[in-house]
């Protein structure tokens, strides 16, 4: 299984060495993005969504079909207040009812909320990674390596060291750290709240966007990657969501792998046209952020809900 | 709360540190490959906005880009005043080359250092023209390069004053302002934010004309707009999300317009954003009363600070390993 993923991972490398970046739009017949088209869609994701912005990343892992200073998309300190776990088993105690109270236009996001026994509908609107034959074990030989107890005797316990001697602060004017959690109680079965650095690059191959994910505990230590598959919906953890490096950033992240991105998004699509609308290339990062948003449903990031799909409504 | 005669003490939510793998992995070639054993402080840059979500405070946080890229340029300025998520915040960075040493210096005399800046910038008027000085932080560290264990501790200096700023009143902005006043604000404060001029400066003035026109003003402003006589708020980016507490850098800020302007009453401006836009649900607006050190007086006079952060509530290191991303051996493992 793993090697079938780094096979792929070869082959992907080469083509997108010895392939030109898309330069011809076809967003409406594919559901991909040109290169100057997923600039087009993310100046506009950052000015209506201005906690997004364009970042330059690690000079050494530029890609130069993007400009220097427009190489990926990030919004950082994304609040998670609770795990996908306990959504799922309120919504199970709900009788299945659909979570997301998202639009009914979107039939598709209907699909994350059905019950489990309707898992053979899902199959086909849920993108997965079944083609690429990637299964749980993929993550196996990560975990392994972080966190084990070898390591642990490697990291060690500070409080060790904690110090009274030269700090010295009784200050009444500095707020006192039980306030700092004065939303959740103190008491370790309840989850802290984490945060997530939210992602998107652009994957030349799939000629579409991609999401990353960093998650940080309640003190904004960095989470083990194969933490953050807590947060992600359990139909896409381990499938639709693996860990990889990042293309732009140092160490393995969470990502929704793309390569149903360009299906999925014509799904989203093809029913504008049938409505009538004519969709614009710069909301594609909206769309793609709203499906993104089954996939990580806890992560609360912002991609506006209301906008104007097309032109023909504004 | 403890409280005086006029009033409870307001009391400043701290300061929380972030630290980007990318910091750790530029700090270790910076070091493999210049730095050497060189135990020279190295300005950084820190990066924060103005919190932006009412149940997350913002972070003061350090990236591979809050490294300079020859750190004994110490005139390299590393502004990005254009991007509105990265407000900058000047620090220094103390790297030992053991861990003996990182233990040994002297914390109290370090955080001394960088509020002798702070309070300098203020004497000078530096603080005047570059708000984002008011703000500086400290971190010193040790990169166990070995083990790919780094181990850090951040401070925040805020300048202590004696007696501590009482409260009068804090509440919701939406809550203070006339909803006309609101509207106006709401907008300067947008337009402050959506200028690649303005949108990295953390503090300002805010005016209200008698026609509840509101403008947001550089500090400098200060005796233009008292001249002009309209209603004065002192705003400040604020990292926290808390209903009750201004975020740390009030404190300095405080400090600021106390030395400066001698004002013993003060109305400030918590700004706070909801998805990137002003929320005046969540800001604050506070009104509180100072009064003025008779040490200040004297000019050799350095204030006491306060500001290292705390780690889950104690008073102690951090210390984070990067193995998995920086160990050739398990990478390869992993990649295996």
């Amino acid at each position: 299984m793993v090697l079938s993923q780094k096979i792929h991972d070869a082959f992907k490398g080469t083509v997108e060495r010895i392939t030109n970046p898309r330069t011809v739009s076809a967003f409406k017949e594919k559901g991909v993005l040109s290169v100057n088209e997923f600039v087009i869609a993310g100046d506009n994701l950052v000015s209506k969504c201005p906690t997004w912005s364009w970042e330059s990343g690690d000079p050494n892992k530029r890609k130069t079909y993007l400009l220097s200073d427009k190489q990926f998309l990030i919004t950082r300190n994304v609040p998670c207040l609770r795990r996908v776990a306990s959504i799922q088993e309120e919504y199970e105690a709900a009788g299945g009812e659909i979570l997301l109270d998202d639009d009914e236009n979107d039939g598709w996001l209907a699909t994350h909320g059905k019950p489990k026994d309707t898992k053979g509908d899902e199959e086909e609107n849920v993108p997965s990674m079944e083609t690429l034959e990637i299964s749980k074990n993929t993550i196996h030989p990560f975990s392994s390596h972080f966190g084990t107890e070898e390591e642990e005797e490697d990291i060690p316990d500070m409080e060790e060291f904690e110090e009274s001697d030269n700090v010295i602060e009784n200050d009444p004017a500095t707020l006192q750290p039980t306030y700092l959690v004065a939303h959740e109680p103190d008491d370790d079965n309840i989850l802290r709240t984490r945060t997530y650095d939210v992602s998107i690059t652009y994957d030349k191959y799939y000629q579409t966007p991609r999401v990353w994910l960093t998650g940080y505990d309640e003190s904004r230590m960095l989470l083990e990657p194969e933490l953050v598959l807590q947060d992600v919906s359990q139909d896409h953890a381990r499938k639709t969501v693996t860990i990889e490096d990042h293309p732009h950033l140092p160490g393995k992240h969470a990502s929704v792998h793309p390569c149903k991105h360009a299906a999925v998004m014509k799904k989203l699509i093809d029913p504008l046209f049938a409505g009538g609308f004519e969709p614009q290339v710069d909301k594609y990062l909206f769309l793609f952020l709203k499906f993104v948003a089954t996939v990580i449903p806890t992560i609360e990031y912002d991609y506006t809900m209301d906008f104007d799909l097309g032109s023909s409504s504004t | 709360m403890a409280g005086t005669e006029n009033g409870p003490i307001l009391q400043f939510a701290p300061f929380q540190s972030s630290v980007d793998a990318g910091f750790w992995h530029e700090l270790s070639s910076l070091k493999l490959n210049k730095l050497k054993t060189d135990e020279s402080p190295i300005p950084i840059t820190g990066y924060y906005t103005p919190c932006s979500n009412s149940q997350v405070s913002s972070h003061l946080t350090l990236l591979t880009e809050s490294l300079p890229t020859d750190p004994t340029d110490e005139q390299q300025a590393k502004t990005s005043h254009g991007n509105r998520n990265k407000c900058s915040v000047p620090g220094i960075l103390y790297n030992t080359n053991t861990l003996e040493g990182y233990y040994a210096l002297d914390k109290q005399a370090l955080l001394k250092a960088e509020a002798k800046k702070i309070w300098d910038d203020i004497q000078s008027g530096k603080a005047e023209e570059d708000s984002s000085v008011l703000s500086r932080f400290l971190l010193i560290s040790f990169a166990d390069l070995k083990k790919f264990n780094f181990y850090y501790w951040f401070a925040f200096p805020g300048i202590v004053l004696d007696p501590p700023a009482t409260l009068v009143d804090l509440k919701p902005a939406s809550k203070w302002f006339t909803p006309k006043e609101a509207e106006s604000v709401s907008a300067s404060c947008n337009e402050w934010r959506m200028s690649s001029l303005t949108a990295g400066v953390p503090f300002f003035l805010v005016s209200i004309s008698s026609n509840s026109q509101a403008a947001i003003r550089p500090l400098k402003d200060f005796e233009t707009c008292q001249r002009e006589g309209h209603k004065m708020l002192f705003g400040f980016y604020d990292p926290s999300h808390l209903p009750n507490n201004p975020g740390w850098p009030l404190r300095n800020f405080l400090v600021f317009i106390s030395a400066k302007w001698n004002l013993k009453k003060i109305q400030f401006l918590c700004y706070r954003e909801n998805h990137g836009f002003a929320d005046l649900g969540l800001s604050l607006v506070g009104e509180a009363l100072i009064q003025p050190s008779q040490a200040w007086q004297d000019q050799d006079h350095v204030p006491n600070a306060v500001g290292w952060e705390l780690n889950k509530g104690k008073r102690s290191s951090r210390c984070i390993n990067l193995s998995t991303s920086m160990d050739p051996t398990r990478m390869a493992i992993s990649a295996a």
